[in-house]
């Protein structure tokens, strides 16, 4: 696969107050980028360099092999070949559906154009709404004419801020799941920016971590998750109960066992272990010297808090069979662990 | 076209500064001294007294009755409060003095100011009202507050600013007003200083007098941009305030109401109509369809222009926030109340120095247009530009429109529902002007507005009568409604309620 984008040390501050820096990486053709970030990390300020709406203090932005934005050229938004789709979505309202699907293409023809908004809204499934007016659409509907217009000129990339922000939990992940097909029928590629870990993780080919304007971590969603590069990072994806040890016979020591870590590390270095709830088992124990003290019971598993010599812990349980509170459990680590030496 | 804006728009500053320094300053004190100008200050200045009292009391009155109080009719009453609104104050001033010749001078001139004025305060109060839910009146309540605590404690803080905000724009429009005032021959700054000019063309007593008559109201001006416009928390969804109950006092609010409807719609309307009835064999349908005829077209034409020229502005004031663009909408808000006579007179001058072949045509009147209404323009225009969210013109850029496009494809058409009536109100307004109009018109030209004024002048009261009830029906009533949809979109917008107050206003 070849690059479709690339930044290269991109900088950018507003008022001498630095948003981004150095920060690099590339998009394949036909995959999806999500960039995951606290709000504030500066995402939408990436999404706005690669539109044209800013422009970089330093570094280049390359969109198929051309180069966009640099410290001496910006081009204008309309000359970059991109696709936007911002969390309201932004549909014109004074045009219909069909009108604002086709807003982006008056360089064709009206049979090539007809033609394309037809197959654009076949592909959306909105075919029977094609001349209704935007204030007349439901949320859910709107963001996916809004992908649409923002597919029909065929960019190089499209660009999505925090897409399903605006729409509550069920229509959020019903709608997260059309999108990326809609992105994989029309072989689009793709940035999404988004602080929602479910929806960075679920739907990317690779997520890039925005921490402090800086990138902390690239990688594909299951590398980001059971690998993260630091503690905070670990946190930061997910619950994670974090305890200290040291590294004594190539296992790392804790109060919670010896434990293996995933990268060896030399004898004596002293850190922090962070552990995934799931990969905690709790096992029923009259002997045990743990003792379940809180239950967060959400259906199909359930959060156990438990108290051991290493503090109190969060372990993830398959719902129906989670030990009562008061119960006594031993408590053990699954598979390998991440070891962060100190310092 | 923004530069060209500007430019029209402190021609008439230009001048009275202008001719200030030529009379110099021992000519003009004597000129001055000439023309009585202490007993113009304390005339001029006596009638906006007296007309912001009445109107801050009885439009806060309405207001507190209509949304506060469970008096009966309360809905019948909001909608009457404003109809004074379809009548420009000259059209008023004819009615009642067609009614009887006792009402003239200072109490006509009051009377008939103070029922023109009073839905300006009755609108800025009410808004008030309405943005304050009530709940904290009841909260204070429950804390053991009476009434009167309540009332003075709670409910006043929160419309005070809308009190005095709105008096000081009733005040504005007192100043300035010149047909009510002249036709009720009460000696105000514009009365005389269109007598000064039509005595004797005298450019020094009508100059000077029209710059302390400027300095009058750029007093005023200050007065108001300093009185910071309160934002209170908005009221969320349907809540219904506290209604205060009238009890015994019932039957006397419901007096006090009928009776100034009375006195400012039914008698005024009726004697309109008489007179109608009463002239009808006489009338002129030749001249009176000629008049329409160029009314609607000054209308059309004057709106259209200055509404293109104040959708420029409007724009760039919006879109391209800069220092140049605040520097912009400052100078032209500058001359947001500069009294019609003066700019009026100020162009006569100016023209006949530099350009004498632009005297007494359309096109100079279409110029003082839009001096006098590019503030008004701009600040109407700019709320439905407001409104249209910066992420579709984001959009757009990124489908491949350039910045130009953006604003032709998709500002403009978004924002067409609010420029139409802008352009509408700003025609409107064009065609119950007066005194420019009057001064600066071809000579030939008549208009409803023109006609009026010089068969109610000879007190020709069944000659005017037509001229009054077309003024009525094709501005005075639209004019209505326009500006009913206009507060409408501005409630829906977060600009400040200020911008609301005096857009509504036709301070000229």
């Amino acid at each position: 696969m070849s690059e479709k984008v690339k930044l290269e040390n991109v900088s950018k501050s507003f008022d001498g107050v630095s948003v981004l820096q150095n920060v690099s990486f590339t998009v394949a053709d036909g995959s999806l980028l999500t960039i995951l970030g606290a709000s504030g990390g500066g995402k939408t300020t990436l999404l706005r360099l690669i539109a044209g709406f800013d422009s970089v203090d330093s570094g280049s932005i390359t969109m198929n092999g051309r180069e966009v934005s640099s410290e001496a050229l910006s081009l204008p938004p309309e000359k970059r070949n991109v696709g936007f789709v911002p969390q309201d979505s932004a549909l014109f309202p004074h045009l219909s559906v069909s009108k604002n699907i086709a807003y982006g293409l008056s360089h064709l023809k009206s049979e090539a154009r007809a033609a394309k908004v037809s197959d654009l809204l076949e592909l959306i499934g909105m075919g029977d709404h094609k001349d209704s007016l935007p204030d007349t659409l439901s949320g859910g509907q709107r963001q996916r004419v809004a992908i649409a217009r923002a597919l029909a000129p065929n960019p190089d990339v499209i660009l999505l801020d925090e897409p399903f922000a605006a729409l509550d939990a069920q229509l959020r992940s019903k709608l997260r799941e059309d999108v990326r097909a809609i992105l994989r029928a029309a072989n689009a590629t793709a940035i999404l920016v988004t602080h929602d870990q479910e929806e960075a993780l679920s739907i990317a080919d690779q997520v890039a971590i925005l921490r402090e304007g800086t990138v902390a971590q690239i990688g594909s969603p299951r590398s980001i998750y059971s690998q993260p590069v630091d503690v905070s990072l670990a946190k930061f994806l997910g619950d994670a109960v974090v305890i200290p040890g040291v590294v004594a016979s190539g296992k790392v020591s804790t109060q919670l066992g010896d434990l293996i870590p995933i990268v060896a590390q030399p004898e004596g270095t002293k850190g922090q272990v962070a552990i995934r709830p799931e990969n905690l088992y709790l096992q029923p124990d009259p002997k045990g010297l743990a003792v379940v003290t809180g239950r967060q019971f959400f259906g199909h598993d359930a959060l156990v808090e438990v108290k051991t010599a290493a503090g109190i812990v969060k372990a993830r349980t398959s719902g129906p069979i989670s030990p009562e509170v008061g119960m006594p459990v031993t408590v053990w680590v699954r598979g390998s662990v991440n070891f962060y030496p100190a310092g | 076209m923004v530069a060209f804006g500007v430019f029209v728009s402190i021609l008439p500053l230009f001048y009275i500064l202008l001719r200030t320094f030529q009379i110099g300053l021992d000519e003009l004190v004597n000129s001055l001294f000439r023309v009585r100008t202490l007993e113009l200050v304390y005339n001029s200045l006596a009638l906006t007294f007296v007309v912001c009292l009445t109107a801050m009391t009885i439009g806060t009155a309405q207001a507190w009755l209509s949304f506060r109080s469970d008096l009966a009719f309360r809905r019948l009453f909001q909608v009457v409060a404003i109809l004074p609104l379809a009548m420009p104050s000259y059209v008023l001033a004819y009615a009642w003095l067609s009614v009887s010749s006792e009402v003239n001078g200072f109490f006509g001139s009051w009377l008939v100011l103070s029922i023109s004025t009073t839905p300006y305060v009755f609108l800025a109060v009410s808004a008030a009202f309405n943005r304050h839910s009530g709940a904290g009146e009841e909260v204070a309540r429950t804390l053991g507050r009476s009434q009167l605590t309540v009332a003075r404690t709670i409910t006043w803080p929160a419309i005070r600013n809308a009190v005095f905000g709105s008096g000081l724009l009733v005040a504005l429009y007192t100043l300035s007003d010149f047909g009510a005032v002249s036709l009720m021959r009460f000696d105000t700054f514009t009365r005389a200083i269109y007598n000064a000019y039509r005595a004797s063309f005298d450019r020094n007593a009508a100059a000077s007098l029209a710059l302390v008559l400027v300095l009058l109201t750029i007093i005023l001006i200050r007065i108001e941009s300093r009185s910071g416009t309160l934002r209170t928390t908005k009221s969320s969804g349907q809540y219904r305030a506290l209604q205060t109950k009238l009890g015994k006092w019932q039957v006397g609010a419901q007096v006090l109401l009928i009776s100034w409807f009375v006195i400012g719609v039914l008698i005024p309307i009726m004697s309109i109509i008489y007179w109608t009835v009463i002239g009808q064999s006489q009338s002129n349908l030749g001249e009176i369809s000629r008049a329409l005829a160029n009314t609607v077209s000054y209308g059309l034409a004057g709106g259209l222009a200055v509404a293109f020229v104040g959708l420029a502005v409007a724009i760039l004031v919006v879109r391209y926030k800069s220092k140049y663009s605040v520097k912009v909408e400052e100078t032209i808000l500058i001359t947001h109340a500069l009294p019609g006579v003066v700019v009026a007179l100020s162009f006569v001058f100016l023209v006949n120095q530099s350009v004498p072949s632009l005297y007494q045509t359309s096109a100079l009147v279409l110029l003082a247009y839009l001096a006098l209404f590019l503030p008004n323009a701009v600040a109407v225009l700019k709320v439905p530009i407001s409104q249209v969210p910066t992420g579709i013109e984001e959009v757009s850029r990124t489908l491949g429109s350039s910045q130009i496009q953006t604003l032709r494809r998709v500002v403009i058409p978004a924002a067409a529902p609010g420029i139409i009536s802008a352009t509408a109100f700003v025609g409107l307004t064009v065609i119950k002007e007066l005194p420019a109009t009057l001064i600066l018109r071809p000579t030939g030209i008549e208009t409803l507005a023109t006609r009026l004024w010089s068969a109610t002048s000879v007190s020709a009261f069944s000659a005017a009568a037509p001229y009054a009830l077309l003024l009525v029906l094709v501005a005075g009533i639209p004019a209505l409604f326009v500006n009913r949809e206009i507060r409408a979109t501005q409630n829906r917008s977060n600009l400040v309620v200020k911008e609301a107050d005096y857009s509504d206003s036709e301070v000229k």
